[in-house]
């Protein structure tokens, strides 16, 4: 194989794990060629490292509701007063308010552009408050640690060790249907996540304003030589799995940075102001990469975007305003230049974070819990509205395992289902993205249509 | 106070071995001539190879004068001596400079202090094992540090003084330090007031164990994961423990303050180790590991010394630490063996010492597996991002106009910058496998977290720069901060290109270059036109090979 096409394949986002098992594909292939989609549709994924305490982000503000919450939040809970008001279409009787950092989500919510999905998290199965006491159901190793619950929202692994995130199984799934695609179906603005890991396919990394041309490369003279040259020493064969690693990387980079940040070079100039700042900045490069959509011939796209900072177990009622506030004007201004570009209802933003925090204080801040709130943006968000069940927030209550950490009601199987099946993966397929899925009545949640 | 000890029988020991050599020879003084067995044969004398891959391992990049150390010392000499020298440290340096009206106006100077020691303090392997420890035991500038350059700069000091002391020491040393206070928030912890649903803490409690002392789950001496009846794994911990632990470190906050709810930060208190507020220390029995309940009652002096004990102990310190010291300086994927062999001398010195962290760092570097007959049969690692930089430095003598080296945003140009991780979690996962061969094979490539394309192509960029125009033909064109590399010597025989290729790969690779990567550089330096392609040739040959990734690999 020559290097130019092993170039172009790499460019499909094909490892080279892949390419080896190529040949004996083609008969299969040309059995049933899955055909492309001819539309286009991008989910973008907001995740907020730390864990957010997203029970100060939509906080029940009808007086009994109040009360118990406050109760419980103490020095943390917002004051009634400054609960900026909502109206969700579906009512449990209680009247909610989100956080006052949120003033440019709240009109979205109320126009019907965005939802949020409650007390969601990590589960195997469905799960009372007895059955975990008594371990009578499966559980999501590792409760409350980090890494290992940022990786169940991002793998959806149960108690199985997996190499691949729920991204990266669809693109294995959707690979063929998008073979016409110039750029990788995942690509990532914050680095390396298992998020986008497929077993067949690799995601592609950029950085938050999109890739880097290489410093001295050019298409004649010596800057073509230099190029060749490095090309024909990353392409070598490499005794070593890390050195081959690491030339893979580089051969991805060089492959794939003149033609992104070319067509980005083109993409039209955007009226939306960003904020400033990680989020910002990110969803700002996303927004004008989703522009360029047809000059790379791009129909199914995952970005993965990130912030952190939300480890909040000091000074959060210091930092929660920024923290929160930032989420909301990002993802707002984002989902402003969507509809600037046409393409609002072909395109949706949902957050996902490694898990909700206690409802009580260790003094200034919080501890890591289990269930919280993940806020979901788009044209074709069934919105203004609050999916799963608001929990009782007791200390002690029927959802709390200990300190105001919820159990949550609503799976992360499920909210990836439900993302899945808008994003055209088979129904057949989910429980390929979501492999706890069969456990649960409800695979869609109909937040999407 | 038994970790001076265990040094001393360190050394002890050493002694008595040459003692008893010494006696045995005297006395078989006259035997030669009645047919004893003869004298073995002296060992090989080290390679430029061999000398070059226990420097990768154990400095900050190997140079050929290292190389010539290492040769003429031998190895396990050269680790002798290396194990004697006294920390090069980074806060009296700050403290020496005027002090910024924003204190983290002062971070560029500690990074500047970091690269000054880790480029050329003699204290090369402490210094290397301190940065692999501030790998593991994570503070970062990122985050609430930002504005507290002397405590990072004191707790990087405090890991390079403790790199080869007791790892109970170190325990306590890094728990009381107020940058780790304040990051993982155990400063300022207090016990619980139920009526306002406020209880302890949890971060340090957790962390503490989870990724600096035992892990999530139990292991066995060779870091596999142990199981029980039914196939899993077997928790180390629960939550009700975590909740213990968090309890025991309540009362600390800054020292010499008035009251603990006074305690506010200065230069001096944020560079000695926290003190206890009785008061503010929860005095209830605590649920420790392994069924261990500290009585209530208890100081908090009582309980800390009880709870760092307790996680001392743990029998999954010795795999646990074994594996993330031998994954940051030799190897991604050692031998089950390899593990065994470290953690076992980690449990027992030899002298009955548990934790003697020198003795350790000697396992790792002089057993088998780092040290293979034939260099090549080495599995190695990814080099980070930062050891790529350095390595090219030390061989090239880099220096700025100022003396320094402010590279303050070090975290952004490589991905990683020293006390600057993103998170607790460090800079890459220990767990990292990028899907393709390595995850296929149930291998690990840390290193290559970072290796995005983003970040690949800044390094290679950077590099680019720190090549092509930072050098020593364009010093008049540089600000007085920017870093260059000495190509003077390179400079010097550019006409001759195979010499100048062998120069470069001596320099960096211990001559051991690939074909394909020679003949690269054949290939470009005879583009570079002469006359007054002397610079340019000799920065492109540098720039191929450290962007190259026979290069990245640390064989």
């Amino acid at each position: 194989m020559n290097s130019l096409s092993r170039r172009n394949l790499l460019r499909l986002g094909l490892s080279s794990a892949a390419l080896a098992s190529l040949p004996g594909r083609t008969f299969a292939q040309a059995v049933a060629q899955p055909a492309p989609f001819n539309d286009y549709k991008a989910l973008v994924c907001v995740f907020l490292f730390g864990g957010n305490d997203s029970y100060n982000m939509v906080v029940p503000r009808s007086n009994a509701e109040y009360n118990v919450y406050a109760a419980s939040r103490q020095n943390l809970a917002i004051p009634q007063a400054n609960l900026l008001p909502i109206n969700p279409l579906n009512s449990d009787g209680a009247q909610y308010g989100l956080h006052p950092s949120m003033a440019t989500m709240q009109p979205l919510f109320e126009a019907g552009q965005a939802a949020f999905v409650v007390n969601t998290g990590p589960l195997i199965e469905p799960t009372t408050k007895t059955q975990y006491q008594n371990q009578a159901v499966a559980l999501p190793p590792q409760l409350f640690s980090h890494n290992d619950q940022q990786d169940q929202w991002l793998t959806l692994k149960g108690q199985t060790v997996s190499g691949t995130g729920w991204a990266g199984r669809i693109a294995d799934l959707l690979r063929d249907n998008v073979a016409g695609q110039q750029l990788a179906l995942n690509a990532s603005l914050f680095g390396n996540t298992i998020f986008q890991a497929g077993a067949n396919t690799v995601a592609y990394t950029m950085g938050p304003t999109g890739p880097l041309p290489f410093t001295g490369f050019a298409d004649t003279g010596i800057g073509l030589e230099q190029r060749l040259a490095f090309e024909r020493i990353i392409s070598a064969n490499y005794d070593s799995i890390y050195e081959r690693g690491f030339a893979d990387v580089q051969q991805r980079a060089v492959a794939t940075a003149d033609l992104v940040t070319n067509a980005i070079a083109n993409a039209p100039t955007l009226n939306t102001v960003f904020p400033a700042g990680q989020l910002g900045t990110q969803l700002q490069t996303v927004a004008r990469l989703i522009a360029v959509r047809d000059r790379l011939s791009l129909e199914r796209q995952v970005y993965f975007v990130a912030t952190g900072g939300f480890d909040t177990h000091d000074d959060q009622e210091q930092l929660q305003p920024g923290l929160i506030g930032g989420i909301s004007d990002a993802i707002a201004a984002f989902y402003d230049a969507t509809v600037e570009l046409g393409v609002a209802n072909s395109v949706t933003t949902f957050t996902q974070s490694d898990f909700g925090r206690t409802l009580t204080s260790n003094g200034d801040g919080t501890d890591h819990a289990w269930g919280g709130i993940q806020l979901v943006v788009g044209g074709a968000v069934v919105g203004r509205t609050l999916y799963g069940t608001y929990p009782l927030l007791s200390i002690g209550g029927p959802d709390d395992v200990g300190g105001g950490r919820m159990i949550p009601t609503t799976s992360a199987d499920q909210y990836a289902a439900t993302l899945a099946r808008w994003f055209d993966v088979d129904p057949m397929d989910l429980p390929t993205v979501a492999p706890n899925i069969g456990n649960f009545t409800t695979q869609d949640l109909g937040f999407l249509a | 106070m038994r970790h001076n000890i265990s040094v001393n029988n360190r050394r002890l020991v050493h002694l008595v071995t040459l003692l008893s050599a010494f006696a045995i020879s005297a006395c078989g003084g006259g035997g030669s001539s009645s047919g004893g067995p003869p004298p073995p044969p002296p060992p090989p004398p080290v390679t430029k190879t061999e000398a070059f891959q226990v420097l990768n391992q154990a400095s900050f990049g190997a140079t050929e004068a290292a190389a010539d150390q290492v040769i003429q010392m031998r190895i396990e000499g050269w680790l002798d001596n290396q194990l004697q020298q006294p920390a090069s440290l980074q806060l009296p340096h700050l403290l020496s400079l005027p002090r910024p009206p924003v204190p983290g106006q002062l971070q560029p100077d500690r990074v500047d202090i970091w690269f000054r020691n880790s480029l050329s303090g003699n204290d090369q392997l402490r210094q290397r094992v301190a940065f692999a420890l501030s790998e593991i035991m994570v503070v970062s500038q990122l985050g609430a540090l930002q504005q507290a350059p002397y405590s990072l700069a004191s707790y990087y000091d405090m890991l390079a003084e403790n790199a080869f002391g007791n790892f109970r020491d170190l325990l306590e040393h890094v728990t009381l330090h107020p940058a780790m206070g304040v990051y993982l928030s155990m400063l300022g912890n207090e016990k619980p007031n139920p009526a306002l649903n406020i209880r302890p803490d949890e971060n340090y409690a957790r962390e503490l164990m989870q990724l600096f002392t035992i892990g999530l789950v139990e292991l066995n001496i060779d870091g596999s994961v142990k199981l029980d009846g039914q196939g899993m794994a077997i928790p180390t911990y629960n939550q009700q423990i975590i909740e213990g632990f968090a309890h025991v470190y309540t009362g600390w906050n800054y020292a010499g303050a008035p009251s603990f709810q006074q305690a506010r930060r200065n230069v001096q208190n944020q560079t000695i180790p926290m003190q206890l507020y009785p008061a503010f220390h929860d005095t209830g029995a605590k649920m420790l590991l392994n069924g261990v309940v500290l009585p209530a009652g208890q100081t908090g002096d009582q309980d800390l010394t009880g709870a760092l004990d307790n996680i001392f102990d743990h029998p999954n310190v010795g795999p646990f630490i074994a594996q993330r010291l031998i994954e940051r300086l030799v190897t991604s994927n050692p031998s089950p063996q390899y593990i065994t062999r470290v953690a076992e001398t980690f449990n027992d010195n030899g002298s009955g010492v548990r934790g003697d962290l020198g003795a350790v760092v000697q396992a790792i570097l002089l057993d088998a597996e780092a040290r293979p007959a034939t260099p090549a049969d080495l599995d190695g690692k990814l080099k980070e991002p930062l050891l790529r930089l350095t390595q090219l430095w030390r061989a090239y003598d880099a220096v700025s106009t100022s003396g320094r080296y402010p590279v303050g945003a070090a975290y952004i140009l490589f991905g990683q910058g020293p006390l600057q991780s993103p998170s607790v979690f460090n800079f890459f996962s220990p767990f990292y496998a990028p899907s393709g061969e390595i995850a296929a094979a149930g291998l690990v490539a840390p290193e290559l977290q970072l290796a995005t394309e983003y970040q690949n192509t800044l390094h290679t960029n950077v590099m680019a720069v720190y090549t092509f125009t930072w050098n020593s033909a364009n010093v008049a064109n540089l600000n007085p901060d920017d870093v260059y590399i000495d190509i003077s010597e390179e400079m010097a025989i550019a006409d001759d290109i195979d010499a100048l290729i062998d120069t470069v790969a001596d320099k960096l690779l211990a001559g051991q270059i690939s074909t394909t990567l020679r003949a690269e550089m054949a290939n470009m330096l005879g583009r570079i036109p002469e006359p007054n392609g002397e610079a340019a040739r000799a920065a492109e040959a540098i720039y191929l090979v450290v962007t190259s990734p026979e290069y990245a690999y640390q064989r």
